[in-house]
């Protein structure tokens, strides 16, 4: 008889499989014709300004600004060099979720996203790296690489991906991630996060945030279920958390608003942090045809 | 139980449907994966509890609808365990209920008593009477009463059996029998029957059985009112100097061992001893001189037995100062009272010769105090030379508070010496005249001398007392002389009475002493004395009657009781065993209600072998009980609805 957490790491593809082809199916329906580079960081054109982080390389601090307004900016320009796509997984035990109405698992939906803009970047001839937070013990991810391999090694890494491990209770878990993807994200990168956030540490949101200087373009995606959303429970019902095993039981119909608030400050608090620190946030539910959030992701990606 | 008796209870089982759908809907919530459980807040726990009390009241609605469907389709097969009368030919019922008052019947019967059982089959005869039928309430207690008359008004009925109350009476099941039958005797219905509601427990285990021979048919229902119990009462309690003896009776099948005897004051246990292992037994209780002084002149030294028995009432009982019968004070001139022979005066040998259970105490004079009076029965004055000034005051003292006289008129009478008079029996003097009447009248005599009267016709005597005019107007004669001067007369004064002969206690006077008549009068006298003077301790339930008695209190165990003014005098009767204080024209006197030594003996008598009831009865009645469940039925569904509604509506809105 399997053990719990067997069952637990089982993931629910649900309609999403097969991930192979679906993926190109999306990324067919995503326009992905020759673009101007999203990637904004040394160049000849102009791109913006976007607030300092520290590490951001100080020749590009727009030093008119910080004597005008007092304030640390960066400028920005766009390149026509190609863009690194680094993904970012969230394999935790929380994403295995898949509820009522969803057509599988967040981790399967987010997989089946990730796969697609890899699709997408490869067809433009950007290299695609894939890295988890959480999931199974050894599973390192794809390394950044270019070609029709690349789209295979990381579609053969998403498929057999499963949805373990407590982000909450172990903090090594968002330290190996984020600390390995500062380190070998290169300038100009666009990295792609897909997670529900749910059971991250409180100071997830600046770490991810932090990633976003050296040039490097952060999108943050969070993928819930629709359950997750609309809270549709009725009667007295007992919940269990899939991380850290908390147990609540209550009345659905007397706490639906206040959970969709605490969500909806959850929400917000993520993109305020993120979008402070020239981050993006999208939000995204699995219920949702993948081809626009992919699109979505795309579009703030620019 | 037919096929659709059980059948229709057999719905009833459904009653655990509604239970285990509760059970299943208030079960704990199975537990679900949430992701974002973190986010989810706990219940508010008023909303909880409160939902919690809403299912339970819609359970409890559901399952009570279930039954009384269940019963709804039982009732008209439903058996209760009731008394209620047959009619064989359908017509309407006479019947009179014997209702059982006497002490044995409070005796415990599970957690009520014999008495209430017995009242409580009462209650379901009347329920199951109709219009139409008539009846009549009898009480067993000795002595036999009529609660009510035969009537055919059901709710007096209700109403009197309601207003009967437990006493400590004895029991006398005939007289309550030979009242009923002459109660049925005169009413219009064929149908008769008397019921008795009694443990048959009178004292007379081995008397022919209750019923026998009966002319109207005798349905003793209630078996379990028979059961075998066992009791010990404190019969009397008398104090003597530093001794009080108790008498203490068991029934048979009582067990005296471990039991205590206990002479109590104000709480405080003076002295005590084993009860002795047999039915009957004297119990000597020894008082310490301090304890002596101490309970001097109080009335709350009391026995008490230790333990538990049938009945609680009788196991105490208040101690009286022993007494013992009142003696009759004599004062005659023994030189002329006396027969020739010698001996003692002719009145006090008439009074020992009719063994009359009374003590003669012959005194020299009437005494001058009121107190010295106060321990005489009554006082017989053998034609005195008058009464000094405090010998008028004690006597009239005497008799005001119910004292008797017998006042013999002589020669001595007529010439009582200056500052001496008759008063307060006679206000003037009399004279001792010869008569010419040869004898008394025998037409004229009252009651007691109707047939003795006979043998004065020829009554001998020279000279009589003649008793002056204004005095006679006040006196009522028992008996006259042919001229019709009375030869034997009676006056009231207050509570007592003075009777007066107008022949003196003297063989030289006249025969009268020689004659039945005389001892006829001795014996008139003396009874009607020791009627008046009741003694400290009776019986319960005898009658206490206060001749001349203008105002009458009497406050017993149980509160104060009510005095009953039929009849020229007002008498009270103890309902119940105990110390009773008494305040007759402002006097006050305490008297004991005691025990009936045969309510002891609780061993029932047999009932006859008709009285089973059959074709007069049914101990376990069916009851059509179907308009009252339909009714439940259908306040339970309304409350069901309104449940819901209620329950609903805050879904709404919540």
């Amino acid at each position: 008889m399997p053990s719990n957490s067997a069952f637990r790491s089982a993931l629910d593809w649900g309609s999403l499989a097969p991930l192979r082809l679906r993926a190109r199916l999306v990324a067919e329906g995503v326009y992905a014709g020759a673009h101007r580079s999203a990637r904004r960081g040394a160049g000849v054109e102009f791109g913006g300004h976007r607030a300092y982080s520290p590490g951001d390389d100080l020749r590009w601090l727009d030093r008119r600004s910080l004597l005008l307004h007092d304030r640390l900016l960066v400028r920005q320009f766009e390149t026509e060099t190609d863009r690194a796509l680094r993904l970012v997984v969230d394999a935790t035990a929380s994403m295995g979720y898949r509820g009522a109405g969803a057509p599988g698992a967040k981790l399967a939906w987010a997989a089946l996203v990730a796969a697609a803009l890899a699709r997408i970047a490869i067809g433009s001839g950007d290299p695609v790296g894939l890295t988890y937070l959480g999931g199974r013990v050894g599973s390192a991810g794809v390394p950044g690489s270019g070609g029709r391999e690349a789209f295979e090694r990381v579609v053969g890494s998403l498929e057999a991906a499963s949805a373990e491990g407590d982000a909450h209770a172990d903090l090594r878990i968002l330290d190996r991630t984020l600390g390995a993807l500062a380190r070998s994200a290169r300038r100009g990168s666009i990295v792609v996060i897909l997670s529900d956030l749910l059971d991250l540490p409180d100071a997830a949101a600046d770490r991810v945030a932090a990633i976003a200087s050296r040039g490097r373009i952060v999108v943050v995606t969070q993928v819930l279920a629709p359950d997750e959303v609309e809270f549709p429970f009725g009667g007295t019902v007992r919940l269990r958390s899939l991380e850290g095993g908390l147990v609540v039981e209550t009345d659905a119909e007397a706490t639906r608003e206040r959970y969709k608030e605490r969500l909806a400050k959850l929400t917000g608090d993520w993109e305020r942090v993120l979008t402070a620190r020239g981050a993006r946030f999208v939000r995204a539910v699995t219920s949702a045809d993948p081809v626009k959030v992919v699109r979505e992701i795309a579009q703030a990606a620019r | 139980m037919t096929l659709v008796y059980a059948f229709a209870l057999a719905i009833g089982l459904f009653v655990v449907a509604p239970y285990l759908a509760h059970r299943l809907r208030r079960r704990r919530a199975e537990e679900r994966d949430f992701a974002p459980a973190r986010l989810v807040p706990l219940a508010p726990p008023r909303a909880r509890s409160r939902a919690r009390i809403e299912d339970r009241a819609l359970l409890a609605t559901r399952l009570s609808a279930i039954l009384a469907l269940a019963l709804l389709g039982a009732s008209p097969l439903v058996r209760c365990s009731r008394l209620s009368l047959a009619r064989a030919s359908g017509g309407s019922v006479a019947m009179a209920i014997v209702l059982d008052d006497s002490m044995s019947m409070r005796a415990k019967l599970g957690a009520t008593t014999r008495f209430e059982r017995a009242r409580e089959g009462a209650r379901q005869l009347l329920s199951s009477t109709r219009d139409g039928d008539a009846v009549a309430i009898l009480l067993a207690g000795s002595p036999a009463r009529v609660a009510l008359a035969a009537t055919a008004d059901l709710s007096a009925a209700r109403a009197a059996v309601e207003g009967i109350q437990e006493s400590d009476r004895g029991t006398d099941l005939d007289a309550s029998l030979v009242m009923a039958r002459g109660l049925l005797a005169d009413l219009p219905q064929v149908d008769r029957r008397i019921v008795v509601l009694s443990d048959l427990a009178d004292g007379h285990p081995d008397a022919p059985p209750v019923g026998e021979g009966s002319t109207v048919p005798v349905w003793i229902p209630l078996p379990e009112l028979r059961g075998a119990v066992s009791d010990c009462a404190i019969l009397a309690a008398d104090r003597s100097g530093g001794e009080v003896r108790a008498r203490i009776v068991c029934s048979p099948e009582a067990s005296t061992k471990g039991r205590q005897v206990a002479l109590v004051s104000g709480g405080r246990v003076l002295a005590h001893a084993a009860l002795p292992e047999s039915r009957s037994a004297e119990v000597s209780l020894g008082l310490s001189l301090d304890d002596v002084k101490r309970t001097e002149g109080q009335g709350s030294l009391s026995v008490q037995l230790s333990g538990t028995d049938a009945i609680v009432s009788d196991d105490v009982a208040p101690v009286v100062v022993k007494a013992g019968p009142r003696p009759v004070a004599v004062v005659a001139d023994p030189t002329d009272g006396a027969p020739a022979t010698g001996g003692i005066p002719v009145v006090e040998q008439a009074l020992a010769a009719l063994g009359l259970e009374i003590t003669v105490r012959p005194i020299p004079a009437i005494p001058d105090r009121g107190e010295d009076l106060g321990l005489f029965l009554g006082v017989i004055v053998d034609d005195p030379k008058g009464f000094t000034p405090e010998q008028r005051r004690a006597l009239g003292a005497f008799v005001e508070d119910g004292g008797f006289v017998l006042l013999a008129l002589g020669p001595r009478a007529a010439s009582a010496p200056l500052g001496a008079s008759l008063e307060p029996i006679l206000r003037h003097t009399t004279t001792w005249d010869p008569t010419s009447s040869p004898g008394v009248n025998p037409e004229g005599a009252s009651g007691a001398f109707a047939e003795a009267a006979a043998g004065g016709i020829d009554l001998d005597a020279k000279k009589r007392a003649v008793i002056a005019p204004e005095d006679l107007r006040a006196i009522g004669p028992l008996l006259s002389w042919t001229d019709g001067a009375p030869l034997f007369a009676r006056r009231t004064l207050g509570r007592g009475e003075a009777w007066i002969v107008t022949l003196p206690f003297a063989i030289d006077a006249s025969d009268l002493l020689l004659r039945p008549l005389f001892l006829t009068l001795l014996d008139a006298w003396t009874t009607e004395s020791k009627a008046r003077a009741s003694p400290r301790r009776t019986a319960v339930g005898t009658m206490w009657s206060f001749p001349g008695a203008h105002t009458l209190e009497v406050l017993g165990p149980s509160g104060a009781l009510p005095v009953s003014r039929e009849g020229a005098s007002p008498s009270v009767a103890p309902e119940a065993i105990g110390l009773y204080t008494i305040a007759v024209d402002g006097k006050t006197e305490s008297r004991v209600a005691a025990p009936v030594e045969s309510e002891i003996d609780m061993r029932p008598r047999r009932a006859s072998s008709s009285a089973g009831g059959e074709g007069l009865g049914d101990a376990h009645a069916a009851v059509d009980a179907s308009p009252a469940v339909a009714l439940a039925l259908l306040v339970l569904m309304a409350l069901e609805m309104a449940l819901r509604l209620r329950a609903r509506a805050r879904a709404e809105a919540a």
